[in-house]
């Protein structure tokens, strides 16, 4: 049953990204509301699955990585939908589902490996569940930061294209990146002191390798410098956008890590 | 009842033809009475501006209809009638349906997504009824070409983005600043291009508004007008400094605002953005400085394309409206129909319930003992029988209302039952 719904998510996913993509550059009111129902219809899909999975094992479905990355993609679009629907920026969705489908698709083909003998702690769900809110604030980061790029582009070329009336605001879209920093960091912070501190009761070090470790703090490095920058040293503008892509790529680079490579997180 | 829009517009007649056929107010009223009294026309709505003079009407014989109209307009403003005749068009039923929406929507527009000619409409139908030049058909049209107008302007960009250089500029800087309250604007030169796109930005709720010029006295009007601060020539770097959006319009033969300035400003105010308006030509501000960051420089060619392409969109966006006017008109012309032939309907079956009262009251006059349920199956029997025979010529009417054809099914039954002359 779990696998059904969770395909039939992916698919409807699929379908909103191939739909939001095609509203960015068609502009039917059509188009978006058709992008909006998949999504939906994806998230109740995706929401019917998590339920299913969780009654299957149990317990909350975060325990085994990919589990945990399906449930990002579930705050995600839960939080896209949010934001597009109070914002009235209808462009967002063509900015997030694509990063949605991708952290699917990885999900779905990494190999359901059980965590750690070692969970049953009630701090490593706590542990999961920060990480996972911060990874998803991350994710509306990212997509903030290419907007950003996207619409200085065309008015510093002087060249307004198709996406130019439809992308708010370089200072809207500024102080986006910079809010859903804020939510993440501490987030990610937090997560990541509960999983060092976690990992030295149950292995004896925080610092015994583990790649997805290795890589969350890159991620957190480039993101704290970020934020560093912004609060103090009054970075804006392209500066801030281009280190929430790279902290972004960390990002994705550290989840892959916990999919194909050996360590505490799986496989 | 056919329908039909007979005009002239800025598409086929020249300006000088068009000024001398527009009519005032009172000419419109005029010559409502006399086409309306006349009986001429059943209804009629005439539409005068500057760009186009039609008339909408409703008429037996529309052709002959549209002669009297313009022959009148003709007289009244001293126009000869060959030259009007020349380049008039007519629009029958759904073309005519069509043009009132498109002209409502501002697609037949000289701009396409003006704003003026829906109020331009509106006063034009308010003028008709008060003349009680107004009936059920323009009625309907007429209120139905102004929720498609409303439709047109919300579902659709053609009216949306800027098309003059002073609007696109303000829409800059609403890209740029989300919102201009509080945005602290320079000008520099005091130009009459540069006062209205400062006037378009104070609109917005820029504040405060500093100008700079090399005439003190002339800075000093000028900030007078806007309701801001004149600021000595020398003080130009400090303004720049200060303010989030300097509009420039100097008549200076090379820049008043170069990059080793502005790098310096650049400096003092971190990545706060700067945005150039410059209007003047030759240029005030280097072209460099946009190279440095958080820095945006739009000068009037670079206005001027975009406004280009703001048109180009709102032709793009036009096609869609008339995809909207096309269903439209569909709608209209099933709600018309229907207009047409309710009245008919309505007399049937009151021509029809009279003749059945009559013959029950007749009836129950031979039965003085009849008992109540007697009485009442006597109704219900007489009831049921009209009903019964109202079902067909009803339901033929309502078909051949929907498919278009129902003028002669009109007279048909007119004929048929005796109902007199229709109206």
């Amino acid at each position: 049953m779990h696998p059904y719904l969770q395909n039939i998510a992916i698919i409807a996913y699929v379908c909103a990204m191939g739909l939001a993509l095609a509203h960015l550059v068609q502009r039917q009111a059509y188009v978006h509301r058709l992008a909006v129902l998949a999504t939906l219809v994806g998230w109740i899909a995706h929401t019917l699955a998590l339920v299913v999975l969780a009654i299957e094992i149990g317990g909350p479905p975060l325990g085994t990585l990919p589990n945990a990355v399906s449930v990002v993609v579930w705050v995600v679009v839960l939080l896209e939908m949010l934001v597009e629907r109070q914002s009235g920026v209808t462009v967002l969705g063509a900015f997030v589902l694509p990063v949605v489908v991708v952290l699917s698709l990885k999900s779905s083909v990494a190999r359901p490996v059980t965590l750690a003998p070692a969970l049953g702690n009630a701090w490593i769900w706590i542990h999961i569940a920060l990480a996972l809110v911060g990874i998803a604030a991350f994710v509306l980061n990212f997509a903030g930061a290419i907007m950003y790029l996207l619409q200085e582009r065309q008015i510093r070329h002087k060249r307004p294209g198709r996406f130019y009336h439809r992308l708010p605001p370089l200072e809207t879209l500024d102080r986006w990146t910079y809010r859903t920093l804020a939510l993440g960091f501490p987030f990610l912070t937090t997560g990541l002191i509960l999983g060092a501190v976690w990992a030295r009761t149950a292995w004896g070090s925080v610092f015994a390798f583990d790649p997805l470790a290795f890589f969350s703090l890159v991620a957190w490095l480039i993101y704290a410098g970020t934020l560093a920058g912004r609060a103090a040293g009054g970075w804006h503008g392209r500066r801030a956008a281009y280190f929430a892509i790279v902290g972004f790529a960390a990002l994705v680079v550290t989840l892959g890590a916990g999919f194909f490579l050996p360590g505490r997180h799986g496989a | 009842m056919p329908l039909f829009a007979a005009g002239i517009s800025h598409k086929n007649a020249p300006l000088a033809l068009r000024e001398q056929l527009a009519a005032d107010e009172g000419k419109v009223r005029e010559i409502l009475r006399d086409l309306v009294g006349g009986g001429v026309l059943r209804e009629a709505v005439i539409l005068s501006t500057c760009n186009r003079v039609e008339v909408y009407g409703v008429a037996d014989v529309p052709g002959e209809a549209r002669a009297v109209a313009f022959r009148h307009l003709c007289r009244q403003r001293g126009v000869e009638v060959t030259a009007v005749e020349e380049v008039l068009y007519t629009h029958a039923e759904d073309d005519a349906i069509r043009h009132a929406f498109r002209v409502a929507s501002s697609l037949d527009s000289m701009m396409i997504g003006e704003p003026q000619i829906l109020g331009q409409v509106k006063d034009a139908f308010a003028l008709a009824q008060g003349c009680e030049a107004v009936g059920p058909a323009l009625h309907t049209l007429f209120t139905q070409a102004f929720a498609v107008a409303k439709r047109v302007r919300t579902e659709t960009e053609i009216a949306r983005h800027a098309v003059s250089v002073s609007f696109a500029a303000v829409e800059l800087a609403k890209k740029i600043f989300a919102r201009l309250a509080g945005r602290a604007v320079l000008l520099v030169g005091a130009g009459k291009m540069s006062e209205l796109a400062a006037k378009h930005l104070v609109e917005q709720g820029a504040f405060p508004i500093y100008v700079v010029n090399r005439t003190w006295a002339r800075a000093q009007e000028m900030a007078r007008a806007l309701s801001g601060t004149a600021v000595p020539f020398e003080e130009l770097e400090t303004a720049l400094a200060a303010v989030d959006i300097v509009i420039t319009s100097t008549g200076a033969p090379a820049a008043v605002v170069t990059r080793d300035v502005v790098a310096r400003v650049v400096r003092s105010r971190g990545t706060r953005p700067l945005f150039f308006i410059d209007i003047a030509v030759p240029r005030d501000v280097e072209p460099g400085v946009d190279a440095l960051p958080a820095v945006y420089r739009y000068d009037i060619d670079d206005l001027k394309s975009v406004v280009d392409a703001n048109i180009r969109e709102r032709l793009r966006e036009a096609q869609r409206a008339e995809a909207l006017v096309e269903r439209e008109v569909a709608k209209l012309r099933a709600r018309l129909g229907d207009v047409e032939i309710i009245p008919t309907i309505v007399s049937l079956r009151e021509r029809l319930e009279e003749i059945r009262a009559g013959e029950v009251r007749k009836a129950l006059a031979r039965l003085p003992a009849a008992s109540p349920e007697t009485r009442a199956a006597i109704e219900a029997l007489s009831a049921g029988i009209v009903n019964k025979i109202l079902h067909a010529p009803i339901t033929k009417l309502r078909e051949s209302s929907r498919a278009g054809a129902h003028r002669s099914w009109l007279a048909v039954v007119h004929e048929l039952f005796g109902l007199g002359r229709r109206s």
